[in-house]
């Protein structure tokens, strides 16, 4: 059982790195890291901080185009061209499908992370060895961790654009739900506390905080994954802290996939 | 056929035509941007929740927005005033909210704040905002010290915070001593040549360099404009009167000039300012 699994998960993530977007994706990526070299030294003396800042935002967006291109089409391509049939006249259950398919977009956004990782981690060095007074403040670990985090919000995010797919039938709605999910996953944290601090001031319905309140349930918190800042000024991270995260996003995916093979193993597939 | 030969005439004309629009619009736009142009930095309210998990590069924009368009205007030696001190401080406590460790952001805010505004209390605010986040940084406390002594005349908060950022890591080994005696007298103009040394120090950029280094002269020079009063008065019992009587005394060869092009004025108090406050004349 779970070899099959496995060998599904294999089989998505080679479909994955054959697909041609990856490139595009990849070079947009280099392109930003680039443009750290050039950027760099525009700024006063917090050289270090901006490489950082550049150099992981540019992973985030790399990591983040992947999903919202690749991972989308990957999951509704099968659907869509009907190949889902082929796949489920095997000895497969759906949710054995499921988190096949979700374990290969994981093993792509990590094979990804990896990559841009590895380049970025050339365009920090190269900075950092044409400006060496620049980079006291720098430490090689906080970078990680903060690579380590953003990855661990791709997990969270495959696992949306796989509830999705089940739940919509076309791969632009998945698309969508899964770049609003990004969204307010990412502003929530924000909308709460503003409204925590400001409950004095601003005067909303009974109907809209509770909303708001349920929301912060619902979605994905995703801004805990944001350690950028702290990385770029070197600042570091604590292992208790990683640990909780990591602990969040499996379980927020297992949920998310368990949802979506209750939800898929009712579907008529026509 | 006769259409196909003519694309390439047709891509030529256009190119050219693009070329003439493109000059022209140019052209207007320099206009268009000299006329009153005030950039704007929107409130973090705003710009927090729609940079998302950008935040920390958004800052950096941000900021490269705010030193490209003052730093025209410093190169172009134009003077600031209240629209472009608004314009700072909202621009700063923007980039500061969203990376609020972002100390090149308080730093260009607080030199030109103190040197250029001559606005010494929103130097402070901004910097007592860092001290929050940057709590083991020397410079923080020392840049406060610095503002306290050097232009609000304030030597008692002035030698506290340089007492504080000599105990942080990193302080250099002077500053305690340097709090001590300052806080016993005030040699004002020595205050600034010793921390402007070590601005110098900590300094990439060579535009910003050479500013410093042009201010140290000029302090270097009411410095010893200064000794040379407080000589006069030994020998004569009195102080002097303008400046001109150091020359008539011999003890100066000629008043020295301004490098800012203004010129050297004795007070009644016996302080040596220049007309030029420190800023480029034209």
């Amino acid at each position: 059982m779970n070899r099959r699994i496995w060998s599904l998960a294999v089989i998505t993530f080679k479909e994955g790195i054959r697909d041609r977007t990856l490139y595009g994706i990849g070079l947009f990526a280099l392109m930003i890291m680039g443009l750290s070299l050039v950027v760099t030294g525009f700024f006063l003396r917090e050289l270090h901080k901006v490489t950082v800042d550049i150099n992981i935002s540019a992973i985030t967006f790399g990591g983040l185009l992947m999903i919202f291109s690749l991972s989308v089409n990957l999951m509704s391509k099968d659907l869509d061209k009907r190949t889902v049939y082929s796949v489920l006249s095997k000895p497969f259950s759906r949710t054995q499908y499921l988190i096949g398919k979700f374990l290969g977009l994981v093993l792509l956004s990590l094979a990804a992370v990896c990559m841009l990782t590895l380049i970025s981690t050339l365009t920090i060095w190269a900075v950092k060895s044409q400006y060496p007074n620049y980079f006291k403040e720098f430490v090689w670990l906080s970078v990680f961790q903060a690579v380590f985090a953003e990855f661990l919000m791709f997990m969270v995010l495959n696992a949306v654009v796989i509830f999705f797919s089940t739940v919509t039938t076309s791969s632009f709605l998945t698309l969508l739900f899964t770049i609003s999910t990004y969204i307010v996953g990412q502003t929530v944290e924000e909308v709460v506390r503003f409204i925590q601090s400001q409950a004095q001031e601003i005067q909303l319905t009974t109907a809209v905080k509770a909303v708001i309140e349920m929301t912060q349930y619902i979605v994905p918190n995703l801004s805990v994954y944001d350690l950028k800042i702290r990385a770029a000024h070197g600042l570091s991270i604590s292992s208790s802290y990683l640990l909780s995260i990591t602990a969040y996003s499996l379980i927020y995916s297992a949920v998310l996939i368990l949802f979506a093979s209750i939800i898929f193993s009712r579907r008529e597939l026509t | 056929m006769t259409v196909n030969r003519l694309l390439p005439i047709g891509l030529v004309a256009t190119l050219l035509l693009y070329g003439a629009a493109w000059q022209h619009l140019q052209h207007k736009r320099h206009v268009f941007l000299q006329e009153n142009y005030m950039d704007y930095t929107l409130p973090s309210r705003f710009t927090g929740p729609a940079a998302m998990e950008f935040k920390g590069m958004v800052s950096d924009f941000l900021f490269l927005k705010v030193i490209t368009f003052l730093g025209e205007k410093i190169g172009k030696q134009e003077k600031f005033n209240d629209p472009h001190f608004r314009y700072l401080e909202e621009s700063v406590n923007t980039i500061t909210d969203l990376d609020p460790y972002f100390w090149d952001a308080y730093l260009f805010a607080d030199m030109i704040f103190t040197w250029d505004l001559k606005e010494y209390e929103a130097a402070n605010r901004l910097l007592l905002k860092a001290k929050q986040y940057r709590t083991n940084d020397y410079r923080v406390p020392y840049y406060l010290g610095f503002n306290y002594f050097f232009f609000l005349k304030d030597n008692i908060n002035g030698s506290k915070y340089l007492m504080e950022a000599s105990k942080l890591p990193g302080s250099p080994y002077y500053l305690a001593s340097l709090a001590a005696r300052l806080s016993a007298y005030a040699l004002e103009h020595k205050i600034g040549i010793i921390f402007l040394k070590e601005m110098i120090r900590d300094t990439e950029n060579e535009q910003i360099k050479s500013e410093f280094m042009l201010r140290i002269k000029t302090l270097e020079i009411m410095d010893l404009l200064e000794q040379k009063v407080r000589e006069y008065e030994k020998i004569y019992q009195k102080p002097p009167s303008s400046l001109v009587e150091l020359v008539t005394a011999g003890l100066i060869e000629k008043i020295p000039d301004d490098p800012y092009g203004g010129q050297f004025i004795l007070f009644e108090n016996g302080r040596v300012y220049t007309t030029s406050k420190m800023l480029r004349q034209k």
